[in-house]
């Protein structure tokens, strides 16, 4: 620092310290969102795949008529079997209040101590559980919260059969979603105590890792095929087949998309905070330029002082990484654990990938250093000539038509006259304000707009449903006795016959393959038939029609089923796996369906035919009730329940709507609070941007305040000259952001939606977003240029005029 | 037999130089077709009305500005023919330019403000910059002034500091617009015998100015009317 040139510049940001500040802050809170963000990003994915692949998930579970020793250890010497495993699994329910019923998943495990596949660890109590007791999955305490450790469940199995079992300990299994995202109790139990129930103990579930490529698809699937194949010629009965996606947790896409969205805004926000910085940065070369003309005069080449304020740039990028990355990386610790709670995982490791602190690093001293070239490299390019003849009063005022209008307008308050004429004097700079605060608003917006969008599908996903319950059976019943025995129940309005059956994608190896995990419902597929005329859910179709009462083997896909068939269209065939056999349906429609796994539903009669049912039984019913409150809701299905035991009728699952909304609700939550905390990061971005505007607009204008007062403005007017400019500033950005809001508001639902929901979000305008960005802009830019003003208005005549 | 004197050798050439600019609609002429040439260790008066073409004929001299048609030679450099970059250096290390209102860099001390122009052009060994600066402060009569800031000297103190600064590398040309017009005559009177004494040393001063009472310090008077020389007298004017 011995050099002048090098003192001039420390002495310049000991001047201009406000600014910088303003612009460091700038430049680290933007930073601290993005290392948050690319860090959570990093240890959630890693940590995602370490829960996940440390229970060594199994590649395929293959359903045959039963498993023993003996074909277990046939199976481990087939080609390509890395391992294999028996187990069953058994759908039940747990009462949590009299006659309120909660699913149950039981995995049924013949020697925990010795669990190689998909394996559970012991969190607390007993492992393995002693006869006749249960283990739960650890988030079953939160979502049963009244349940402890050593109390016990009462427990419905497939075949009726109703009686307690105490929980003798608690486990973690990282292959599942969270209990109470799920609404499933899941357990763990021996043969013996499923015996205990009255239950088959009969292992039918084949287990198997594969050795080479565990991580694809095509390869798990031709060893299946293999093994299939192997296990028919020694006579065996194979059933259905599930592949899950593999090495990949649940809620992996999900969670990819939504850090995604988060990284995206983020890294958003620092771009902006690097126009921002380019902003200032021409403020202080602008308040400079004669300098740098005087510079230029003695012997500086341009290359030399675009150097110094390059060197500039890059220091405070500097100094905003060490401000905000590490807090960044801190607080993600906080938000990878609240994240990790949310989806039921152990965070093992906080450690952040050295990559990621270079990354940071960079973005935080590269980007800005980049936005900040054009307006460096154009000042420091000005001939000497034009800088010694700058003399602070500003760029002609005059020259364009625009400018003509302008100076036409008459009768307003001449200072609000001249703050309306300046805003349009420094075009560039004007335009780099509104892009920052139109950019900063339109991502705030977009913020809200995107939330409430959700928000409004998981609505509509609500609306389109105009049932209460459904409720599904172990056994088919007679449809006619059941909508009796429903409709004399009090509060039950309406009874209708929704049969399901699992369906499978039809394959030229006639292999009955679902993508499912083995909590059934992640990648689930049913086949359901609808009566043509229900009134029980709304039909928006993306293309063709619903059904009608005479369609025979045809079918209308939901939008999540449509895209399991690569070639598919309305007017095509598909073949389905129902019960292992093949079934073509000519596809009339593709039904849009927020929150539903994929289902294609058929007419009762192609339903019967193709499940092999007769047709006048069904398994499952929804019910519609006379009012929809989660009490009454609650109450007529504590009645159904307790009509339905009495007639001896067992039931595997009631699914009320209060239970689809809770569990959707446990989807949104993370993703909307993340959203409305960068959309806070975009508003101080953006309100540091039009501080630092303003503050540039004020120091350039420093000799034309003298001249101002010298002819008799009061500090007043000087404050009221400055405010109405910076208001008037934020109020065009308003309209900027909105404009721009709309096609990001647009992008980001259509991307998220088809993320989750295969299908676009809704464009909601939130009122709440426009008003708060207006509240915020309004405040806002009031304080942010009543700080410059109130320094222009507090300087002599003497100081302005003579500023260099 | 007379004794033969080598002719002095001109410094500055300048050769049908023309500058016109658009001012609106119509094109404005500052300079019509200048010839003139100045020698080595001549200080030189630009003179005339506002307008007349005084400041733009030393911005050209200085690279400041380029000429719309012609030449500006300078210690044989052909100064329009050079770019920005060039000009830099060029200026930087052949010519010193004192500004009317002083123009020091107001962040840096007046010591600082001299070592500014070597530290730019890399003319003298880092550790001898101090004390060159020193010593040229001391021949403008301000070395106790050295490590202030501009804002705490006077204003006869400041054009001092900037011609001292103007000498940092040792330029054999000064150009000087109207150093004077913002100072008393005592200071005034003081700040010109600095040139005077600049040009006994040989170096080469012009200076436009609006004060024809300084007319004995010059050895050439040049006056300048709509952007020409209408008069171009060698020794003090009558």
């Amino acid at each position: 620092m011995s050099r002048p040139r090098w003192m001039k510049l420390a002495r310049d940001l000991v001047l201009a310290r406000g600014r910088m500040a303003m612009l460091v802050t700038a430049l680290a809170t933007s930073i601290f969102a993005v290392a948050l963000m690319l860090s959570t990003f990093t240890v959630m994915t890693r940590e995602m795949n370490v829960n996940y692949v440390g229970t060594n998930p199994a590649s395929a579970f293959i359903e045959v008529d039963h498993v023993d020793e003996a074909l277990l250890d046939a199976v481990r010497r087939q080609p390509n079997i890395a391992d294999a495993e028996a187990t069953s699994w058994v759908n039940g329910r747990v009462e949590v209040a009299p006659d309120q019923w909660v699913p149950l998943l039981l995995f049924v495990v013949p020697d925990f101590a010795n669990a190689r596949i998909s394996t559970v660890s012991p969190e607390a109590g007993a492992f393995p559980p002693p006869e006749n007791t249960i283990l739960v999955e650890r988030a079953v305490l939160t979502l049963l919260d009244t349940i402890q450790l050593g109390d016990s469940l009462t427990v419905q199995m497939p075949n009726g059969t109703t009686q307690p079992i105490a929980i003798s300990g608690t486990v973690f299994d990282p292959s599942l979603a969270p209990a109470w995202q799920e609404q499933t109790v899941y357990g763990y139990i021996t043969p013996a105590t499923l015996a205990a129930f009255g239950e088959d103990t009969t292992l039918r579930i084949l287990k198997i890792t594969v050795r080479d490529q565990p991580d694809s698809v095509s390869a798990i699937e031709t060893t299946v095929e293999q093994l299939t194949g192997w296990l028919t010629a020694q006579g065996r009965v194979v059933d259905e087949i599930r592949i899950p996606p593999p090495l990949r947790h649940p809620h992996q896409s999900q969670m990819n998309t939504v850090m995604m969205v988060f990284l995206a805004f983020s890294v958003l926000s620092l771009i902006l905070s690097a126009v921002l910085t380019a902003t200032m940065i021409g403020g202080l070369l602008a308040q400079q330029i004669r300098q740098i003309g005087i510079m230029k005069a003695i012997g500086a080449r341009s290359s030399q002082i675009a150097a110094l304020y390059l060197a500039l740039v890059m220091g405070l990028g500097l100094i905003a990484a060490v401000i905000g990355i590490l807090p960044g990386m801190w607080a993600a610790r906080g938000f990878s654990s609240v994240v990790a709670q949310l989806l039921n995982l152990n965070v093992y490791s906080y450690a952040v990938p050295l990559w990621v602190y270079g990354a940071l690093l960079l973005m935080a001293i590269l980007l800005p250093l980049l936005v900040a070239l054009r307006p460096i490299r154009r000042a420091t390019r000005v001939t000497v000539r034009a800088t010694l003849s700058d003399y602070g009063t500003t760029a002609a005022f005059g020259s364009s038509r625009f400018e003509n209008w302008l100076s036409r307008i008459q009768g307003i308050n001449s200072s609000v006259l001249l703050a309306f004429r300046n805003t349009f004097r420094r075009r560039s700079r004007l335009i780099l304000s509104l892009s920052l605060l139109g950019a900063a608003g339109g991502m705030f917006m977009t913020g809200l707009n995107t939330s409430s969008a959700w928000q409004t599908y998981i609505n509509i996903a609500a609306v389109d449903r105009h049932y209460d319950l459904e409720v599904r059976l172990n056994a088919p019943q007679p449809m006619e006795q059941l909508a009796a025995l429903l409709s004399g129940v009090e509060g039950v309005a309406e009874v209708e016959s929704w049969n399901l059956i699992p369906a499978a994608v039809a394959r030229p190896n006639g292999l009955d393959i679902v993508r499912t995990y083995p909590d059934g419902g992640h990648g689930s597929f049913t086949l359901r038939s609808a009566p043509s005329d229900s009134t029980f859910i709304n039909t928006p179709m993306l293309s063709g029609r619903w059904l009608q009462a005479e369609d025979t083997h045809r079918v209308v896909l939901n939008q999540s089923a449509f895209v399991l068939f690569s070639e598919a269209a309305v007017g095509s065939t598909i073949t389905l796996l129902i019960e292992g056999q093949p079934v073509t349906l000519e596809i009339v429609g593709v039904l849009r369906q927020i929150l539903s796994p994929a289902a294609a539903y058929v007419t009762p009669e192609t339903f019967a035919a193709a499940a092999q049912i007769q047709p006048t039984l069904t398994n499952a019913v929804r019910v519609a009730m006379t009012a929809s409150d989660p009490e009454l809701v609650a109450a007529v299905t504590q009645r159904i329940e307790q009509t339905l035991g009495q007639a001896g009728i067992s039931v595997r699952v009631a699914v009320s709507e209060v239970l689809l909304d809770n569990a959707t609700s446990g989807h949104v939550f993370v993703f909307i609070v993340a959203l409305l905390l960068i959309a806070v990061v975009m508003a101080v971005v953006g309100l540091l941007g039009l501080t630092s505007s303003m503050s540039t607009s004020v120091i350039e204008r420093t000799r034309e305040f003298g001249i101002m007062r010298s002819i008799g403005a009061r500090s007043r007017t000087v404050l009221l000259n400055v405010i109405s400019e910076g208001v008037m500033i934020g109020l065009m950005s308003y309209v900027l952001a909105f404009a721009v809001s709309l096609p990001l508001s647009f992008g980001m639902g259509a991307y998220l939606g088809e993320m989750s929901f295969r299908s676009p979000l809704p464009l909601m305008i939130a009122p709440l977003g426009l008003g708060l960005w207006l509240a915020i802009l309004i405040l806002g830019s009031t304080a942010a240029s009543a700080v410059p003003a109130r320094q222009a208005a507090n300087l002599t005549v003497r100081e302005t005029l003579a500023y260099v | 037999m007379a004794q033969m004197h080598p002719a002095p050798s001109p410094l500055i050439q300048l050769r049908g130089l023309t500058k016109t600019y658009w001012t609106g609609a119509k094109v404005f002429t500052a300079l019509d077709g200048i010839d003139l040439t100045i020698d080595q260790g001549e200080f030189t008066a630009i003179v005339g009305r506002s307008g007349s073409g005084k400041s733009t004929l030393i911005n050209m001299i200085t690279g400041i500005d380029e000429p719309t048609s012609g030449e500006v030679m300078v210690a044989s450099t052909p100064v329009h023919q050079l770019n920005q970059e060039q000009l830099a250096v060029w200026r930087g290390k052949n010519v010193g330019i004192v500004f009317q209102f002083f123009q020091l860099l107001p962040t840096l001390t007046i010591a600082e403000n001299l070592i500014l122009p070597m530290d730019f052009c890399n003319t003298y060994p880092v550790r001898q910059r101090r004390e060159r600066a020193l010593h040229l402060l001391e021949k403008v009569g301000i070395a106790d002034q050295a490590d202030k800031l501009p804002a705490d000297l006077s204003g006869g103190q400041q054009q001092r500091a900037a011609i001292a600064r103007a000498l940092a590398n040792n330029p054999p040309l000064l150009v000087a617009d109207e150093p004077t017009g913002n100072l008393d005559s005592q200071t005034t009177d003081a700040v010109m015998q600095l040139f005077a004494g600049l040009t006994a040393e040989g170096k080469t001063v012009v200076m436009v100015t609006h004060e024809r009472d300084l007319a004995h310090f010059f050895t050439r008077f040049i006056t300048l009317a709509d952007g020409r020389i209408v008069a171009n007298e060698i020794g003090v004017p009558a």
